[in-house]
């Protein structure tokens, strides 16, 4: 079942999702009956551009790592606004061969998050169609939630 | 490495000339320092060196690839491909963007394995040297690339059009087709261009060719595959490229109609809006190549969206009677 007041919010390193989660801690600031999910994606890097086991596993390592303080520093602006801390999580999932829309998509659907937010990067039309649009992605596929789409 | 004297008879046999000298290479990581005659061991099965393969790109001048031998099979005499192991990073320049790709040997070895049989790519097996090195030992294809097909065409485009274009489109199909397969396999080509479809003369099959390189595109993982379609499709409507040079060159009454949206968004110059040059484009066949220009609302995701509307599409266009197109 969706439950409106229950939002996922999408955060990554980049400044989009940083913008993002402070326009969530302005819209939602003070309130106590709305619950936050903050979820980073990782995506570990490609076996085949980086044959080396050991050097893959230091970057999976130190990308970890900055998701993990993104998490936190969202986390602590929610908080800060006023929502209480039991009602904002923060949780750190890897993609596994998803595409990161793809794993926000279908915490959404396990989790029933009735909102979904996320940043948008001021992509050209030729940078979304080669590299594709997280935010895109998850309007086009959206279904029975609503997307806050922070640009 | 090492002086292999036995050798020498069939390797001068195969290789149709007297050898110097004939070296066993069991481990082919140096491969800059192998040589025609050297015959190169893999899990038992043995190769003479002919030569090494050269790839040129769009008419430019021809470039040696030193990890792609000529070779012949010392057991039965075939003519084989040995793509040894070279881990390349380059960036790749695709309009206004730079795009970090790599050789991934590994990748075209599980590519191979996939698409075994399958008629639209080229077929090969990866067999292992000693130092472990995997190396796709593919079988060679008699005839050219797509590219070459189309421009040895000669005669006026509206003659093309009504003559050849349906059954140039009719057996890309197919081979857009063999991308799609790959794609729900969840692998990309990496390397879709015109010269990478080869027309295999003995079958008559368009084949998929060259498929090591790799990229890091996760949120749209085929985009890059998808751009080298709307380009290949493109070309072999309009059977070149058609670009503002040219058209000022031509059609110069043309371009004060055209616009920024009508060109693709990644190589300004090239115009995708077909129907404008060739006004006697079928509606349907322009609109699908729109979904390749700059002002496109939704551009393609997926081959599957593109070969929906390219089907349909192809019913407008002349079907030749059998006389006129032979």
């Amino acid at each position: 079942m969706t439950l409106w007041n229950r939002i996922l919010a999408a955060v990554d390193d980049k400044e989009a999702s940083l913008q993002a989660v402070r326009y969530l801690a302005g819209v939602l600031g003070g309130s106590d009956t709305c619950r936050v999910m903050l979820l980073a994606v990782l995506q570990r890097p490609l076996a085949d551009a980086v044959p080396d086991p050991a050097q893959r596993k230091a970057l999976t390592a130190e990308k970890r790592r900055q998701l993990s303080e993104s998490l936190a520093a969202a986390r602590k602006e929610l908080v800060e606004a006023g929502i209480p801390a039991a009602n904002v999580e923060a949780h750190l999932e890897e993609a596994g061969g998803r595409t990161v829309g793809e794993t926000i998509l279908a915490r959404q659907a396990q989790g029933g998050y009735g909102t979904v937010v996320v940043g948008r990067r001021n992509l050209s039309k030729a940078e979304e169609f080669l590299f594709g649009s997280v935010s895109s992605d998850v309007v086009h596929r959206a279904a029975n939630f609503s997307v806050w789409v922070v640009a | 490495m090492r002086e292999a004297p036995e050798l020498k008879e069939r390797a001068q046999e195969l290789a149709g000339r007297v050898l110097k000298q004939v070296r066993l290479v069991t481990d082919t990581t140096e491969f800059m320092a192998l040589e025609p005659g050297d015959v190169v061991e893999l899990q038992g099965r043995r190769f003479v060196l002919l030569g090494t393969e050269f790839e040129g790109r769009f008419g430019l001048d021809e470039q040696p690839k030193h990890w792609v031998k000529r070779s012949r099979d010392l057991e039965d005499g075939s003519p084989r491909i040995l793509k040894l192991v070279f881990h390349e990073e380059f960036v790749l320049p695709i309009g206004q963007f730079k795009i970090r790709c790599f050789r991934s040997p590994a990748k075209e070895a599980r590519i191979l394995e996939l698409v075994r049989g399958h008629p639209h790519f080229m077929q090969g097996h990866t067999l292992y040297d000693a130092a472990g090195n995997p190396v796709r030992v593919l079988e060679r294809i008699r005839g050219g690339p797509l590219d070459q097909l189309l421009s040895d065409m000669e005669m006026e485009h509206q003659q093309y059009y009504q003559l050849h274009l349906r059954g140039v489109l009719e057996r890309l199909v197919p081979v857009f087709q063999a991308l799609a397969y790959l794609h729900r396999q969840g692998e990309r080509h990496g390397d879709v261009r015109r010269d990478h479809v080869f027309v295999d003369q003995d079958s008559g099959t368009w084949r998929w060719i060259d498929f090591d390189y790799n990229f890091d595109f996760r949120e749209n993982p085929y985009g890059l595959d998808l751009f080298g379609l709307g380009n290949i499709l493109a070309y072999a409507v309009a059977r070149g490229e058609v670009t503002l040079y040219w058209i000022k060159r031509q059609r110069p009454e043309l371009v004060d109609g055209l616009s920024a949206d009508d060109f693709s968004p990644i190589i300004k110059n090239r115009l995708m809006n077909l129907g404008k040059f060739f006004p006697y484009l079928p509606r349907r066949l322009n609109n699908v190549l729109l979904h390749f220009s700059a002002g496109s609302r939704l551009f393609y995701q997926r081959v599957e969206e593109l070969l929906e509307e390219l089907g349909p599409a192809l019913e407008d266009l002349p079907r030749p009677a059998p006389e006129e197109a032979s």
